[in-house]
């Protein structure tokens, strides 16, 4: 009987040890080159993006957000990619200030990840 | 909320990725063990080998159900991730490539669990088809598939890693099993025989191919110590060391000694083997969730940067904490504010200056860190003196667990009763509140369990191992855990100073277990060597930096 309540406790201790001690690791896709770079400025009101990665990249399940500088946020449309690792849109009609390209990508091996270009319109 | 969902999911994700990769070497291992290792042979008594047949079929379809839920559940949350992130509907998820290859291995490991239940003969054609097709689809979705160049060498090189790892790492259980049910000496000797001739060669496989692999995805020496990856790998390689010791004792004592002198012996040191070839898998795991180093070479840490942040130093055992700066200094936005003007700045691995509750932050760390370094080497080093004999009452280290545990309960939350203004109620509402409580009262039954376990000298029956599992879980959670894309030089830091630590923690809690578990004479190597790791996770600990 003790032996047994022993056990369980045994369980609910490693349980609780996996529980408590496990922590979260992520995958990621590196953007290893974009146009408009990072804190660059373009020319307006259009411009081609290119986003490109590390590594292959699932176009049809992945999207770009562009974030005007009122805040709102419109979805560009990916054209065909050029090659495996490569995302391209068109940016059409931007007025000068502050934009900022959200991208979220499904890397071809199932992990999605995200992240942001800050750049300037004039 | 759905931010916390997705992180959530996207956590999950990343335990049942774990999950299908162990199932599937033990998938993997299961099948070349009933199609070859343990085959019926004159050297072997036949009914010890039907009975060994049996339950190898038995463990090989349960392996197969394992893969397939685990499979099931990762396609599920992987898909909620996805629709949820990308805003499409499942429709828009079902030709994913990870879809598509988690479909595919969900089907095989399905038909294996049927296959491995019928005629055996029929089993015999069709689960090296099976075997196959796992692991093509299992490649579809690691580095290898998703690189631009140099692909399909790096696919080949894959594939024979994770079919060597699963031969060797997931055929060990099987070999457990087989001597386990087999009760006469000559059939264990045959079945580890054979068993050890197959490993030798996928390790001669998995040792190749993963050289070949570390050379192509690391790129350079600096990246080995300089990034998260090259220390995952280096992780990694080391318990393949550890595996790789383990076995060359198996393989000097089956050549070396009589049967009866080497088999208790070895059916321990292969427990040990598969604990260890567990976590090697599980760190596996952690490797293909994060970009290789050659991704990544403009985030490399260099030497004078790991040397400068671990030269030894004095513990920090106070919280003397900095004052609150007047204003913020220039080129300090980047970490939110700045140091405080009467205090020497202090800077990140990249040269930016520290904020003041960058620094504080740091500073209860580095504390909470020494602290318990200070506890870990005194049980190491009690645990040690207990070893020698001549100190009865050193036997009582376990009881530093509760003083771990109260140090947890007063330091972890200092905004709580009994050193805080919140009452002890209240706080269980926090989440990591209740963490810590809960790791204290881990601390608490631990402490108990041990102290029993020592009363009751050596053995103490299955109870004793809890401890021993407790430590080489702990160490292979240490090993997969986070690898963040943002602050990675500082987060590599911090992995550097950690990863040491979980692999040395996998290697006390398997040399307390061959303690418990090696015939009485055999037992003094292991013996010393779980103390001699507790220390060296305390000093560890005491030189853990943030700054």
């Amino acid at each position: 009987m003790i032996a047994a309540i022993y056990r369980r406790i045994s369980a609910l201790l490693l349980l609780l040890v996996v529980i408590g001690t496990t922590q979260i690791c992520w995958a990621h896709a590196i953007l290893k080159d974009s146009t408009p770079a990072p804190h660059s400025t373009v020319k307006g009101p259009d411009f081609d993006v290119t986003l490109r990665y590390n590594v292959r990249i699932d176009g049809t399940r992945s999207r770009v957000l562009l974030m005007s500088p009122d805040g709102q946020a419109a979805a560009l449309k990916l054209g065909s990619q050029p090659s495996p690792d490569t995302l391209q849109a068109h940016a059409t009609g931007l007025k000068p200030g502050a934009y900022k390209l959200q991208w979220k990508v499904l890397a071809s091996d199932g992990h999605m990840s995200s992240g942001e270009i800050r750049f300037t319109v004039n | 909320m759905l931010l916390k969902l997705v992180d959530l999911f996207s956590f999950l994700s990343v335990v049942l990725r774990a999950g299908t990769l162990v199932f599937q070497s033990v998938l993997l291992g299961g099948m070349i063990f009933v199609l070859w290792v343990a085959r019926n042979s004159p050297a072997a008594a036949p009914d010890s080998i039907a009975r060994i047949q049996a339950s190898s079929w038995r463990m090989l379809r349960l392996s197969a159900v394992g893969l397939a839920i685990f499979q099931l559940l990762y396609l599920y949350v992987n898909s909620a991730v996805l629709m949820t992130s990308a805003e499409i509907g499942f429709d828009g998820v079902i030709g994913a490539n990870f879809f598509v290859s988690g479909g595919i291995v969900l089907t095989a490991a399905l038909m294996t669990a049927v296959v491995a239940s019928g005629n055996k003969n029929i089993a015999k054609y069709t689960l090296p088809v099976l075997a196959v097709v796992v692991m093509g689809a299992s490649v579809m979705t690691n580095h290898a598939a998703s690189r631009i160049d140099g692909r399909p060498v790096l696919i080949a090189l894959s594939c024979i890693h994770e079919l060597a790892t699963g031969f060797w790492i997931g055929g060990l259980p099987f070999l457990v099993l087989g001597l386990f049910r087999a009760r006469d000496i000559t059939t264990q000797w045959y079945l580890t025989e054979r068993f050890s001739r197959m490993a030798l060669v996928c390790v001669a496989f998995l040792v190749l191919s993963g050289t070949i692999m570390s050379v192509l995805y690391i790129g350079s020496w600096s990246a080995v110590i300089g990034t998260a990856y090259g220390v995952m790998v280096g992780a990694k390689a080391t318990m393949l060391g550890a595996l790789l010791v383990l076995g060359g004792v198996n393989f000097l004592l089956l050549r070396s000694t009589t049967k009866e002198n080497a088999l208790p012996r070895l059916r321990r040191l292969i427990e040990a083997e598969v604990g260890i070839g567990i976590t090697v898998i599980l760190t596996a795991a952690s490797l293909t969730s994060q970009p290789p180093a050659v991704d990544q070479l403009n985030e490399t840490v260099t030497l004078p940067q790991i040397y400068h942040r671990f030269k030894p130093a004095v513990p920090r055992l106070t919280y003397e904490y900095v004052a609150e700066a007047a204003a913020p200094s220039s080129g300090a936005e980047a970490t939110g504010g700045a140091s405080a003007a009467q205090n020497p700045p202090v800077y990140n691995v990249d040269g930016v200056p520290l904020t003041t509750r960058l620094i504080n932050n740091s500073i209860e760390s580095e504390s909470n860190h020494h602290w318990m370094g200070l506890v870990v080497l005194a049980m190491g080093l009690l645990a040690l003196l207990a070893r020698t004999g001549r100190a009865p009452w050193a036997e009582y280290w376990p009881l530093l667990l509760i003083g771990i545990a109260i140090f947890i309960f007063l330091q972890a939350d200092t905004e709580c009763w009994p050193v805080g203004w919140k009452s002890f109620g209240a706080c269980w509402a926090d989440p990591e509140v209740f963490q810590h409580r809960m790791a204290a009262l881990v601390c608490v039954g631990f402490a108990i369990f041990e102290l029993r376990v020592r009363q009751r000298k050596r053995d103490g029956g299955g109870m004793a191992l809890v401890f021993p599992l407790m430590c080489a879980i702990g160490g292979a959670v240490l090993l997969t855990h986070s690898h963040a894309i943002t602050n990675v030089k500082e987060n590599l830091l911090v992995e550097l100073s950690h990863v040491p630590m979980g692999i040395i923690a996998v290697f006390a809690g398997w040399a307390r277990w061959l303690e418990l578990r090696l015939p009485e004479k055999d037992r003094a190597i292991p013996s010393w060597i779980w103390p001699l790791c507790f220390v060296l996770i305390g000093a560890g600990l005491l030189n853990y930096r943030e700054m």
